[in-house]
């Protein structure tokens, strides 16, 4: 087996700007266009605006330095007041926008993600640790839905406020303006230079970060073992690596900031010192450059660097955030193994109201398996050729050593997974010929190691039917014989089962798993191992609710111990994906082969023990 | 508020001298950003206007330093040199700065993540089981990050707005006391209305961060349960939780841009007004000639500079707000108090050490009692079976054995010693425990079952592989040993870790084994190679076993059959089913299909 792919995968796609990726993300924000557009357009007033005010300050000196105090001079206060007013206008309008955008867009990449998540075959689940999906539906998500709209605003109002100002120095002075503006192409190239720096040196933080998380996941996911295995300490050496790592990357993160700042500050003072002697030689000799606009051109040498640098810094923002965008991009375009095909997506779309919702038949009488090959590799078939029938009321037990491919054969039945080769038939229809939705509503399935939501007891029975009244929901309980435990236990139904339902013992776990399948009344029933981990006295009770559970539907039962199958109508015996023995249990214990050794193995234990050896 | 500051003053400890540092070299900073300013207030004062006027006492400093006016109207390019070179100056000061910055605030958070880390680690299973993993890993991450920016950037940027906002008014005064007045009018006002903002957003970050935990709780639970999500075809009920909880979040998201959008719109408001004030004063103090053109430019670049740190200063104040949110969310964790340390002594490794005692044990978990009154004795080298139905506290014999748990009365012994009294850590290390359900770490399966003994060679894995047959298991996978499982890694199934646990029990030759249930999910086959591999190594330690598998136990030297948190029956395989009761009952339920069995062959 291959090890992970994540530890690539979290290596950051090349430095490349990947204009389409983005383009496709903003595709997401199309619902959200206006608010777009309003990000727009507000950047490119505020440039406006920023760009009138040393001006209408310039104005506003050169009557003062004239000594007038005239209806101009009003006209030009007025002016400089009604701009600020528009300026904080527009402030209030591009957050609130900005404010609509990012959570639109967080919300809709959210859904879809999600969406999508719940549509994706279990192969996808197989190679992804959960908490990497979930941070790509929560920080990933985050991140890039709070970067585009401050990217859009200060892309329209950097570009525009470059164009203002280098318009307004060159109508007040083309000569002064180009000694001003002599500072660009430096500003411009520290600025490339500092962010590309940066963006290297923020990825490693970013990476060094997430192995963090992960190691607190692993902490809290391992804290028993860790502290049974008393490696408290060891633990802590091993995190203080990562986290000493962390604080070398995130310092040299910072000295480059601290580099980067002061090369602005220093290059816009090299613009004012310009201005003030190129401008006060013109002063001096006399020609028509004011006082109001020498003072303008200064305060423009300073503002110049600002758009400067938050054009580069929004980029390379949203280039550090690539790699989040192509994941989460990669996610919702993906396209899930098993779904329904468009032919009975059509019949979804026709069938009539009542009945399955593809408009085939209501029971499932037979599910036959025709020759099928399974892998979840190519080069290590699981199924080969395999071959089983099963008719309604018909109980099959798995039995065989582990990884001889019970599990997948219930899997397959589950349509968790698809054959490679061959096919399942349900009534002599390929399943795939049915609603995904509506077989697997069909089903009844308690896993091996069974999963309660956080949340009471009652809560997790519906799960099994969501419209099940109270009463019912006992009923499911006193069902499988987990009544009186959950009536004993303090809060009764109404219990927490606390997060995958750690507040109970497997076994009571496994007893509110069956309640759930129960109440779901499914015309197939799925149990893989289900009563191994429940203590005799209540597996025999459940035994005798589940032969009752069973009766008229269609079961699969995998379970180690023999004792739990002997009830089966039939057994199959799995070995290397192909049935080497079935029968009845009568029938096989006849035959001296696989099941009987299998069996009187177990037995001879027990005697050889009862007799004191 | 203050006693929150407090909590992340605390956490400065040991780099507070570098703090200062930086806050010296932001001073510096700041003052040579406005002597700057000076030097174009000099040349409009000095050199561009024609009367010649005596001038504050700044301005003359500052012509006589760059040379008279005389020298300065011929050089012009001398006043360009002393902006840039003071310029210059200060970006020097304020790279100190932030390379200051950076190493205190770094290593302060090294500092607070690793300790994190360790009382994570020593914080009682009681603890964890109350807390949702999500919640406390957001706890550890994202909070420490938004505390680590507070210490890199917001809190300097806090002293810089103080220092821009004071170095310049003695100056001022000096220069002119009416503009003066004039540029600073507005400033409580700006400052009382971030204060006033301060308040409600740290509420509805509160509430965003809730809101935020609650939606990744759900995606958690989703994909964690997606097996049961399909099984059952709940998608679309999924689906509306989630959207819910979405929708959730993002109106909460919302109203904090909502909110800062009055905030910033208002405080810019504010600032504008502020400049329009001391520009149009200034000027019309310029046009009736009671105020000098480059005395009017120090004061319009001034209040320009100083203007929006000063609004920042709400901004931050605002980030202080979920910086301490954050500080107290952390703080909860630090403060849980650790598993107590009651003992010290260091229990001795001998022989014959491994002797269990339970002497009147009553535990009650949260309020639902337990164990009651539980007495028994297992000298060391035999093995003990514990029976019951769920629920009957057989695990938690377990915990308090471990210490997990304490008991509420009675008291439990190893060696004759209330472990109590032993120090915890050595009296674990000489336990091991299998689980049920055994967690793996993300690394190698070599040491994953390596590190349960310091310095184990291979050849010792491999024997403690083979008695827990998974050996040739292991070497099936492509890297063998090497392959690295757990969350970044190959899942094994519940039969493959459950081995890969009791080879790493197996190595850490404890003197006392637990097998909780340890091999449920292995199949009898290869359980029975297991058991008796293991029997082979019999006497070599004390041995606790809860199965329900009773063949699993038949070998045991003692048994005691619990129900509802009591000993109802105890003796040998032997004893018990010759007596009537409930172990017998379980032997019988188990055996009968034998006899079912006798008349099939026959």
């Amino acid at each position: 087996m291959s090890s992970s792919p994540f530890l690539q995968e979290e290596e950051y796609a090349g430095g490349r700007f990947n204009w389409r990726l983005w383009r496709r993300i903003l595709s997401h924000a199309a619902a959200h266009r206006r608010w777009l557009w309003t990000m727009i357009v507000s950047g490119m007033v505020l440039a406006l605006v920023e760009t009138l005010l040393p001006l209408s300050n310039a104005w506003l000196i050169d009557e003062a330095v004239a000594g007038r105090t005239d209806t101009a001079f009003k006209l030009y206060a007025a002016f400089y007041i009604v701009l600020v007013t528009m300026f904080s206008l527009l402030v209030w309008i591009f957050i609130r926008a900005a404010g609509h955008l990012a959570t639109g867009i967080a919300f809709d990449l959210r859904e879809q993600g999600f969406e999508r998540l719940q549509e994706l075959s279990f192969s996808y689940y197989d190679t992804r640790p959960t908490g990497w999906l979930v941070s790509r539906l929560t920080s990933d998500c985050t991140k890039i839905s709070s970067l585009l709209p401050w990217f859009m605003l200060d892309l329209s109002w950097g570009a525009c406020f470059l164009v203002g100002i280098s318009v307004a120095m060159f109508l007040l002075d083309w000569q002064l303006a180009l000694w001003v503006l002599v500072i660009v192409p430096p500003l411009s190239m520290v600025s490339w230079y500092f962010q590309r720096k940066l963006l290297r040196s923020s990825r490693l933080v970013r990476r060094t970060n997430s192995i963090i998380t992960g190691v607190y996941n692993e902490g809290l996911m391992g804290v028993r073992t860790t502290q049974a295995l008393a490696r408290e300490q060891e633990s802590l050496e091993e995190f203080q690596q990562q986290s000493g790592d962390m604080k070398r990357y995130a310092i040299r993160n910072s000295l480059q900031s601290a580099v980067y700042l002061p090369c602005i500050i220093s290059l816009g003072a090299v613009g004012v010192g310009m201005a003030l002697w190129k401008g006060g030689v013109q002063i001096q000799g006399g020609t028509d450059l004011s006082l109001g606009n020498l003072i303008a051109f200064m305060q423009y040498a300073v503002l110049f660097s600002m758009p400067i640098q938050e054009i580069a810094a929004r980029i390379t923002d949203l280039q550090a955030a690539q790699a989040a965008a192509e994941r989460i991009q990669g996610l919702i375009e993906t396209v899930p193994e098993i779904r329904d095909n468009p032919e009975v997506q059509a019949a979804i779309a026709d069938a009539p109201l009542g009945g399955p919702e593809d408009g085939g038949l209501a029971k499932i009488h037979t599910i036959e398996f025709k020759h099928v090959d399974f892998w979840y590799k190519p080069d290590e078939p699981v199924l080969i050729d395999f071959n089983l029938s099963i008719a309604e009321g018909q109980t099959i037990a798995l039995v065989g050593s582990t990884g001889g491919g019970k599990t997948t054969i219930a899997s397959l039945a589950a349509r968790f997974y698809e054959p490679q080769r061959g096919e399942i038939l349900l009534d002599g229809v390929e399943y795939r010929k049915r609603s995904l939705h509506w077989y697997q509503s069909q089903l009844g399935v308690v896993l091996q190691t069974p999963h309660l939501f956080a949340g009471t007891i009652r809560e997790n029975i519906r799960y099994g039917c969501l419209e099940a009244t109270d009463s019912e929901i006992e009923q499911a309980a006193k069902t499988v014989n987990a009544h009186s435990f959950i009536s004993e236990n303090e809060g009764g139904y109404e219990a927490e089962v606390g997060e995958g339902g750690t507040r109970l013992s497997v076994g009571q776990r496994q007893l509110i798993a069956l309640a759930r399948a129960v109440l779901a009344d499914p015309q197939v029933f799925i149990m893989d191992e289900a009563t191994s981990s429940v203590d005799t006295e209540t597996e025999q009770l459940i035994q005798a609710a589940i032969d009752t559970a069973l009766k008229g539907r269609i079961a699969f039962v995998i379970a180690h111990r023999l004792s739990t199958i002997r009830g089966a109508d039939r057994i199959l015996v799995i070995d290397h994906g192909r049935i080497v023995e079935q029968g009845t249990h009568r029938e096989l214990l006849q035959n001296q082969g696989r099941y009987w050794r299998l069996y009187t193995r177990q037995e001879a234990e027990e005697a050889e023990s009862r007799m004191g050896l | 508020m203050f006693d929150r500051l407090h909590t992340i003053w605390g956490l400065l400890e040991g780099q507070r001298l570098r703090y200062l540092a930086a806050l010296v070299a932001l001073l510096v900073a700041a003052m040579l950003l406005y002597a700057v300013v000076i030097v174009p207030q000099v040349v409009l004062d000095g050199v561009l206007t024609d009367e010649i006027k005596e001038g504050s006492l700044p301005e003359r400093v500052g012509l006589w330093l760059l040379g008279g006016r005389e020298f300065l109207s011929e050089n012009l390019w001398v006043a360009a040199v002393a902006v840039v070179g003071l310029t210059l100056l200060a970006a020097i000061a304020t790279y100190f700065r932030g390379r200051w910055v950076a190493i205190a605030a770094e290593s302060v958070i090294q500092r607070l993540r690793d300790r994190l880390h360790g009382h994570l680690n020593c914080l009682p299973v009681t603890w964890h089981d109350q807390a949702e993993t999500g919640d406390t890993l957001q706890r550890c991450t994202s909070d420490v990050d938004t505390l680590r920016n507070f210490l890199a950037m917001q809190i300097i940027e806090i002293g810089r707005a103080l220092a821009m906002m004071l170095i310049p008014l003695p100056l001022m005064l000096m220069m002119d006391v009416r503009m003066t007045i004039a540029s600073v009018v507005f400033l409580p006002f700006i400052i009382v209305s971030s204060l006033f903002f301060f308040g409600r957003v740290k509420t509805i970050f509160r509430g965003k961060d809730e809101a935020e935990g609650r939606l990744t709780a759900c995606v958690n639970e989703n994909l964690t349960g997606i097996r049961v999500v399909r099984a059952f075809a709940r998608q679309e009920f999924e689906q509306e939780k989630f959207y819910s909880r979405n929708d959730d979040h993002r109106r909460l998201d919302y109203k904090l841009y909502a909110v800062l959008s009055w905030f910033w719109a208002a405080s810019d408001e504010l600032c504008f007004l502020q400049k329009a004030v001391v520009f149009i004063l200034g000027a019309w103090w310029v046009a009736v000639g009671s105020l000098e053109i480059g005395t009017y430019y120090f004061f319009i670049a001034a209040v320009s500079m100083y203007i929006w740190p000063v609004r920042m200063m709400g901004r931050l104040l605002a980030e202080l707000g979920k910086a301490v949110v954050a500080a107290d969310r952390v703080h909860e964790i630090l403060e849980s108090p650790i598993e107590v340390v009651t003992g010290s002594e260091i229990p001795s490794h001998g022989s014959l050490a491994g002797s269990v005692q339970f002497d009147g044990v009553t535990f009650a978990h949260a309020q639902t009692p337990v164990l009651e009154n539980v007495q028994f004795n297992l000298s060391a080298g035999r093995t003990l079976a514990v029976v019951g139905p769920s629920g009957s506290g057989k695990s938690t014999i377990i915990n308090l054995l471990l210490r997990f748990y304490d008991p509420d009365v009675g008291v439990v012994r190893v060696d004759g010693v209330d472990i109590t009294t032993l120090d915890r850590q050595a009296h674990r290390g000489r336990m091991a425990v299998v689980m049920q359900d055994p967690f793996l770490y993300s690394r190698t399966i070599h040491d994953n079952i390596a590190l349960s003994r310091r310095g184990a060679t291979d050849e010792e894995v491999h024997l403690a592989t083979r008695v827990a047959c998974i050996h040739d298991s292991i070497l099936e996978f492509d890297k063998g040993y090497e392959t690295v499982v757990g969350e970044r890694g190959v899942t094994l199934s519940g039969g493959q870790r459950q081995r890969v646990a009791i080879a790493r029990a197996l190595l850490q030759e404890p003197d006392i084994l637990v097998l909780d249930d340890a091999l449920s999910a292995v199949d009898t086959r290869t359980e029975r190679l297991i058991l008796e591999a293991m029997r082979d190594r019999h006497g070599k330690q004390t041995t606790i076993v809860i199965a329900h598998r009773l063949s699993t136990l038949t070998a045991a030297d003692d048994i005691i059959v619990l129900d509802h948190g009591g000993i109802i029956q105890r003796g040998t395989h032997e004893t018990l089913i010759a007596e009537d009761g409930m172990y017998r009952r379980l032997w019988e339920i188990q055996t009968t299909i034998e006899s079912t069995e006798e008349e099939g062959r026959a």
